[in-house]
């Protein structure tokens, strides 16, 4: 029976493949580029690593588990159940199963059996295993190879019987790599001095010079930005500007000082983290806070701040480990060996920093933690400020030291009984319709604020008291009692408010909760039913310390839940703050807050100086005296007497309180960023089942992924997970980034999947030069320019990407193997920066803040945001593109048009289209139309009536090359019949011309003009322009 | 004997493989696979990746009237008499099962239940109760199916609306328009496949351009947005001073260059792009073309009513569907914002459906009447339904409500889908789905299955997946509103 049915197995593999075995046995087969791509697609889903999703018990993404089960013989396909059930007939029985919709093909059949023939070996997954110590360099057979890079090509071509195309000429070579290194166009100086230079040298002058060049970080961080996901704007519903342009500075500073790339990563994880951190290397990590965050009303913290964790997450897996980390999130992967648990001991790394999880409505600040950025004299002003508050500190409290000694002796002085205390400036009865304990009480609803506008409002360095009696009738989380805010969430809960929480008096002043925010919270509860005298105390610190709650006259214990309140608690104009003026001191309720449901409130009292303990004890004995102390105790007495009766204490208190407002005004006029800082008690991480917010399952600590096994040990902070990226040991790190630098040259990675470096994508066409690549790079100090000269200084980079022999054309149409050079469209930003450079009109200006340039009107209105596009003037329209203002949910039209993301999350790689709507941009968009001008009127001012001598300068700006014979033809009768037509119509010219902020220069001939730039803009459409050759 | 060698063993015993079956069998099998399939239900041709078409389809187009913000269907399609009966009394946790409540009105002391304070009444001949602000769809009840059974998992209007679009709360997918264009192709050389017209001068919640955006799919799928406006499409006109003879005699000289450039450098993929030129060159007519209502008869614009002639409104957006549908553009997606009504529903329903309720009737009787409803999906909706109890303070002449994702309302017409039927109930609390519920992967089924597209079958690689724009989890083809 068995007989025959191998036999008959072998029959069918004949039948259904058509093709004897003979064909296959000569080449060995590999395992990763071969038979793992087929496995991973057809076969991983539902036979892979996911335990949870595993069918039959079967894996077949390990040799022994799959020998085990007998689905794999060693040598023997015909006994193999993977091949029996591949072949087979029964729809039942067939693998993989029709309804999944894939079929494999007879090839793929045939591939798998000669696998197994050939004893069905595995290779672990070629991206984790680790780099080889060395990796030899083949053979060369001629003199064709410059770099390293280019033996491993040519072997390739050997291997497949290719030949190497010709060389580029030299402008086509200069063209490509100005724009690879600078994302600009040569000038024509440039080019005219390497057409001249014949020296050895010439090509690696170039090379050192672009290196060098300003423009050459700008490039780089184009390419950064989109992995980073850097925006102008938060993205969700309100989309509000999000200011972190200083990072961006960062990225183009990092890459024109040739920051090597372990430390470019370190600095942007960890920065925080390395002792003696600068501010620089602090800035770098705003790199994790790029996210997307939410501010829309009825948001839930939890939810988003989890969400926040898991982009840096899966943005980090991306971008440095080539991962698809985002799979992991709700199940173990698919197809991959990363557990769903390694997902979140890894996104433990980036959970610990003190953050609520949304930003604010009302108020403006940036999302804590948040790093101070100086400018100017600011940090001087800052320090100065802070030590005249340190000073003023000291002389308080000599002065109250002394005063406690003059007083020690003047005892008869003091105060015996409860004395009266100063007056409030602020009184409310609350008579209102139920028993109180002074008249009447008010019952709060919970909804229903009871606002007091007369009230005073109090900042940060107020001192200020209040003082009244609460009846609560139930106990919950965070009752709001009295508040000084617009809102809760809605506001980060800037402002100041006393809260029952579970029956626990709470006082907290916050300019954004949890990172910039003091809160205490009393040990002692308060009891339902029955009433309590609660009073609070600041003494205008804003600190802990300063703070005291009083609960029936008496200071309670607390425990200090925050103590780390640097900025004002006010909503302030100058900041941008909503409602400023809404803001008021409010009672019993707050905008979508839990209020003080069923609780009562009596006899309010707001006081703008510090009461003294004395004081307190003697408010709450006016109305039960019974709970008054018989004789004022002696501590009690001493403080009240230095505390309001002492005139020393009292001038040094009135100096330290306008040490404290002048630092308030100078911190409130200084820039914060996001950035992560280390908060040792950041809540812990726990696996989210299904990935969802409120199926928190088991607790886990930081940790890395072990992929394959064999990796490096990581400890549980950033630093230590930055150190696993960058370990030699880390099979990923070095790999991605050369796979993603060659991508940058060559259109086309190594690993055509710069995103997945795992089973699902492809692997790389040369693994062995990939490996030198990232080998070398590592060995050379991660210096990425050694990489860029590595490859653009190669034979291989230097070929022409013309098409000879379309033969040769078909055999390797996506340029796989190498056999051509490197051609591919310019981007979104080069394409708009070329224009700009070419017209004379391109600013140089490196970093600072975002601009807006030309964009049509009303978009941003229509999309519903509410806000306005204010378009920069002057300077602010011709910047390099990487500067243009990024709006999440509205990105510039022509960057989106051309292929550019919107940036709301990791953008491994472009892709690059052609549609009719470029085509408009190119030939409608002001940016273009002007920049046309702009560059026909410095042509025929030049050149006068030398038309020869414009188009030879236009094409030579644009081309790098001079025109050929037909095309100068071509372009004398455009021009010709432009003229013509613009003679016919003088108005048009005009209304033409009038193009852009730009103005006109009066000199030349109109028509003239006009028909050059019809010229110019006929170049800059031209498909040789857009495109890389 | 462990067990995996067990379960070798006996597979291998039991013959899990051919056994018997002939050789000649098989080969009979796969010549009888060559043949082609002959089928009334048989697919067509199409210009897309699904080529031919898995079945016939019903419709070549749909037009897709999304009312973004989360239109109350308490006020609109489902009548809840009971609500008015029980009106401030609180939502009982027994109709309420746990469901989560946002932080807009969670934090409220009482969930006072909100009746409608405007009427119901029955239509048509299937006695449909549609609310009196809506009386022009009242007529038009024998056209439809109304869908009260919707329902979501999302609460808040980013995700849900991402979610009706995409067919996933979280970002980065394609949206509809595109994958219909991915698997259909287009039906016109001129136009956009896939136009986008947003209600102008409308706040409320915002939309972003991934709601129409190709995600992963390439860039040339997403929408197109048409503005109202002297330039339809963004960089559409020339600009001033250039005619369109100027334009095109540039054109036929950037032609000549492109023409050079091929004989020298032979690159197969020039192509493409001079055909992108020419097809720019034809949108700047037939755009302009196709926007330019003026030209409609005055009978067909009252149809519309009164706003048909303000540039951008709803009406004249509906007008204009019509008139791209008649030029065969595939997907064409309106998008009528403020619907959001926390507060307010008695002013703010009153003025939405004063907005939109004649042009969407209109739109039926417009399509109908040039026989191109048979072929044309019309689909009318939002990302989620309201609570029935009041958001804030409710008064006699005053509620709010807020979002809900268990039950919503939508209306679909035209285009194979079964005219005058309801479908799918309620619980006498407006708060529950209690029969035939519609999930919105359901609809996305739906709609693709009357494209002529099975659900599953059509998909593209992305992060290792064959992503499908119903994603991985179950979603079902609603036959009962199949004609």
């Amino acid at each position: 029976m068995a007989a025959l049915k191998n036999l008959t197995i072998a029959a069918c593999l004949a039948l259904v493949l058509g093709v004897g075995p003979a064909a296959w046995c000569q080449t060995p087969i590999s395992f990763n580029s071969q038979i793992r791509p087929i496995l991973s697609e057809y076969c991983f889903a539902c036979h892979g690593p996911d335990e949870e999703t595993r069918a039959a018990d079967l894996r077949l993404d390990q040799r022994e588990p799959a020998l085990d089960y007998g689905a794999i013989v060693e040598g023997e396909p015909d006994e193999s159940l993977l091949i029996e059930r591949i072949v087979s007939e029964d729809p039942d029985m067939l693998m993989p199963p029709p309804e999944t919709g894939k079929t494999l093909t007879a090839a793929q059949k045939e591939l798998l059996a000669e696998w197994i023939r050939q004893g069905g070996e595995y290779q672990k997954h070629w991206s984790f295993e680790p780099l080889p110590e060395s990796i030899a360099i083949p053979e060369s057979v001629d003199d064709w190879p410059r770099t390293s890079v280019d033996p491993f090509v040519a072997q390739k071509h050997r291997e497949k019987g290719f030949q190497p195309n010709q060389e580029a000429d030299k402008a086509t070579w200069l063209r490509r790599v100005t724009f690879d290194l600078t994302g600009l166009p040569p000038t024509l100086s440039q080019l005219d001095a390497f057409l001249a230079d014949s020296s050895d040298d010439a090509y690696d002058n170039v090379v050192e010079r672009l290196l060098a060049s300003p423009a050459y970080g700008e490039r780089m961080a184009v390419m950064w930005l989109d992995v980073a996901r850097y925006a102008d704007t938060f993205g969700y519903q309100n989309d509000i500007p999000m200011e972190v342009w200083p990072w961006r500075q960062w990225v183009i500073e990092a890459f024109n000082s040739n920051m090597p790339y372990d430390q470019f990563i370190t600095e942007q994880i960890a920065g925080d983290l390395i002792p003696n951190a600068t501010v620089s290397q602090r800035l770098a990590t705003t790199f994790n806070r790029l996210h997307r965050q939410t501010n829309e009303g009825g948001s839930v913290a939890e939810e988003f701040r989890l969400t926040g964790i898991t982009d840096r997450t899966t943005t980090a897996g991306t971008a440095f480990l080539g991962l698809t980390m985002e799979c992991c999130r709700c199940h173990d992967h698919k197809f991959d060996p990363i557990k769903q648990k390694e997902f979140y001991q890894l996104s433990a790394y980036f959970s610990d920093i003190d953050e609520f999880g949304l930003y604010s409505h009302f108020t403006f600040s940036a999302p804590t933690p948040a790093m101070l950025l100086y400018e100017g004299d600011q940090q001087q002003n800052h320090e100065a400020a802070k030590q005249a508050i340190a000073e003023a500190e000291a002389s308080l409290e000599a002065a109250i030291r002394t005063a406690r000694v003059e007083w020690q002796s003047r005892q008869d002085d003091w105060i015996e009984t409860l004395p009266d205390p100063r007056g409030p400036v602020f009184a409310l009865p609350l008579e209102g319709t139920v028993d109180g304990i002074v008249g009447k009480a008010t019952v709060c609803n919970g909804d229903d604020a009871i606002e007091c506008k007369d009230a005073p409002l109090f900042g940060r360095t107020s001192e200020f008291s209040y003082s009244l009696w609460v009846r609560p009738e139930s106990q919950g989380p965070r009752m709001m009692v009295l508040h000084q805010s617009r809102a809760a969430e809605d506001a980060a809960f800037r402002g100041l408010e006393l809260t029952l929480d579970e029956g626990h008096p709470q006082f907290s002043m916050i300019h954004f909760w949890p990172g910039n925010a003091m809160r205490v919270r009393s040990l002692e509860q308060i009891p339902n039913g029955r009433w309590t005298h609660l009073a609070v105390t600041h003494d205008g610190s804003g600190r802990a310390d300063g703070v005291r709650i009083f609960i029936n006259g008496k200071p309670v214990e607390v425990d200090v839940i925050r103590d780390q309140l640097t900025r004002d608690v006010r909503q302030r104009t100058e900041w941008g703050d909503l409602d400023v003026d809404r803001v008021s001191l409010t009672l019993g309720a707050r905008f979508r807050d839990l209020g003080f449901r069923g609780g009562r409130v009596d006899d309010l009292k707001v006081f703008d100086v510090e009461l003294s303990t004395a004081e307190v004890l003697s408010i709450f004995a006016a109305v039960q005296p019974e709970n008054a102390p018989p004789v004022v105790d002696a501590e009690i007495a001493l403080q009240h007497q230095w505390l309001t009766a002492d005139e020393t204490v009292a001038q040094a208190r009135r100096r330290l309180a306008k040490a404290r407002e002048i630092e308030n005004e100078i911190v409130t006029g200084v820039r914060e960023i996001m950035t992560m800082r280390h908060y040792e008690d950041a809540p812990p991480t726990h696996v989210l089942g299904r990935g969802e917010y409120t199926n928190k399952t088991e607790q886990v600590s930081p940790g890395t992924p072990e992929l394959a096994g064999g990796l490096p040990e990581a400890g549980d902070d950033r630093l230590s997970l930055a150190k696993w990226m960058t370990d030699p040991q880390n099979p990923l790190t070095s790999r991605v980034i050369a796979n993603r630098m060659w991508h940058l040259f060559f259109g086309r990675g190594i690993v055509v999947t710069l995103e997945d470096f795992g089973s699902q994508g492809t692997p790389p066409t040369h693994p062995e030069l990939l490996d030198h690549l990232a080998r070398s790079l590592m060995d050379n100090g991660w210096d990425l320019h050694w990489l860029c000269r590595e490859i653009v200084l190669s034979s291989t980079y230097r070929q022409s990407s013309k098409v000879g022999d379309p033969q040769l054309y078909q055999r390797d149409r996506d340029n796989t193997w190498l056999t051509r050079g490197p051609k591919h469209r310019l981007s979104a930003e080069q394409l708009r920066d070329t224009v700009l450079a070419a017209s004379g009109l391109l600013v140089k200006k490196i970093g600072g803040p975002s601009v807006m340039p030309y964009q049509p009107a009303g978009l941003w209105r229509e999309s519903g945001t509410g806000k306005s596009y204010n378009q920069s003037t002057g300077d602010g329209l011709y910047r390099r593109s990487l500067y243009t203002f990024w709006k999440r949910t509205a990105p510039p039209p022509t960057m989106l048009t051309l292929d550019a993301t919107s940036r709301e999350s990791c953008t491994p790689r472009r892709e690059l289209t052609t549609t009719p709507l470029q085509a408009l941009v190119f030939l409608n968009d002001p940016q273009y139309v002007e920049a046309s001008r702009v560059l026909a009127e410095s042509l025929v001012q030049t050149h006068g009536d030398d038309h020869d001598a414009r188009w030879n300068e236009l094409f030579r700006k644009v081309l790098s090359r001079p025109p050929n014979d037909g095309e100068r033809e071509v372009i004398n009768q455009l021009y010709h019949e432009q003229q013509t037509y613009f003679s016919k119509n003088p108005p048009f010219a005009d209304e033409f011309l009038n193009v852009g902020a730009q103005p006109l220069q009066d000199a030349a001939e109109r028509t003239d003009v006009a028909a050059t730039t019809i010229v110019v803009q006929a170049l800059f459409a031209y498909d040789e322009s857009i495109m890389l050759r | 004997m462990d067990s995996s060698t067990t379960r070798r063993h006996w597979l291998q015993q039991f013959g899990m493989g051919l056994g018997g079956i002939a050789a000649s069998q098989l080969l009979q099998r796969d010549v009888a696979a060559a043949a082609p399939a002959v089928s009334p239900t048989a697919g067509i041709p199409s210009g897309g990746v699904v080529n031919p078409t898995h079945h016939a389809p019903k419709a070549k187009r749909v037009i897709y009237l999304f009312q973004a913000g989360g239109p109350s269907q308490l006020e609109t399609w489902d009548y809840k008499p009971l609500l008015n009966e029980k009106q401030g009394e609180p939502l009982p946790d027994s109709v309420r099962q746990g469901q989560r409540l946002t932080g807009m009105s969670g934090n409220q002391a009482v969930l006072p239940l909100a009746g409608s304070m405007y009427k119901f009444n029955r239509h048509g001949e299937n006695g449909t109760w549609v609310s009196e602000l809506m009386p022009h769809m009242a007529k038009q009840v024998d056209q439809i199916a109304v869908v009260k059974s919707m329902y979501t998992e999302a609460i808040n209007h980013d995700p849900a609306i991402t979610f009706l679009q995409t067919g996933n709360q979280l970002s980065g997918r394609p949206s509809i328009g595109s994958w219909l264009h991915y698997g259909l192709g287009s039906e016109n050389d001129n136009l956009p496949t896939f136009v986008v017209l947003v209600t102008k001068g409308k706040g409320g919640q915002p939309l972003y351009s991934r709601l129409w955006g190709s995600g992963f799919l390439p860039a040339r799928y997403q929408g197109v947005q048409f503005r109202s406006g002297k330039e339809p499409v963004l960089y559409l006109s020339n600009p001033a001073g250039i005619s369109a003879g100027s334009r095109r005699n540039m054109l036929d000289r950037l032609n000549d260059l492109h023409q050079l450039e091929q004989d020298r450098l032979g690159d197969p993929a020039l192509a493409t792009r001079i055909e992108q030129y020419e097809m720019a060159y034809r949108m700047q007519s037939s755009v302009p073309d196709v926007a330019n209502l003026a030209e409609e008869p005055q009978s067909v614009k009252d149809l519309y009513g009164p706003d048909v002639s303000k540039p951008g409104s709803f009406a004249a957006n509906c007008l204009l569907a019509r008139r791209l549908a008649e030029r065969g553009v595939r997907f064409i997606q309106l998008y009528h914002q403020g619907w959001d009504h926390h507060g307010n529903i008695p002013g703010g329903m009153k003025t939405q459906c004063r907005d939109t309720d004649q042009p969407s009737a209109a739109l039926l009787q417009d399509l109908q009447q040039r026989g191109l409803l048979d072929d044309t999906l019309v689909i009318w909706g939002g990302e989620f339904g309201r609570t029935n109890y009041s958001q804030g303070t409710l008064t006699a002449t005053n509620y709010g409500r807020d979002h809900h994702p268990r039950c919503f309302s939508m209306w679909m017409a035209g285009g194979g889908v079964k005219a005058g039927v309801n479908h799918g109930e309620t619980c006498p609390f407006g708060y529950n789905v209690v029969s035939d519920g519609v999930h919105v992967r359901d609809f996305h089924a739906t709609l693709l299955h009357l494209m002529g597209i099975d659900h599953h079958r059509l998909s593209v690689k992305f992060q290792g997946l064959d992503a499908r724009l119903t994603g991985v989890e179950p979603a079902r083809v609603v036959n009962e509103i199949l004609a």
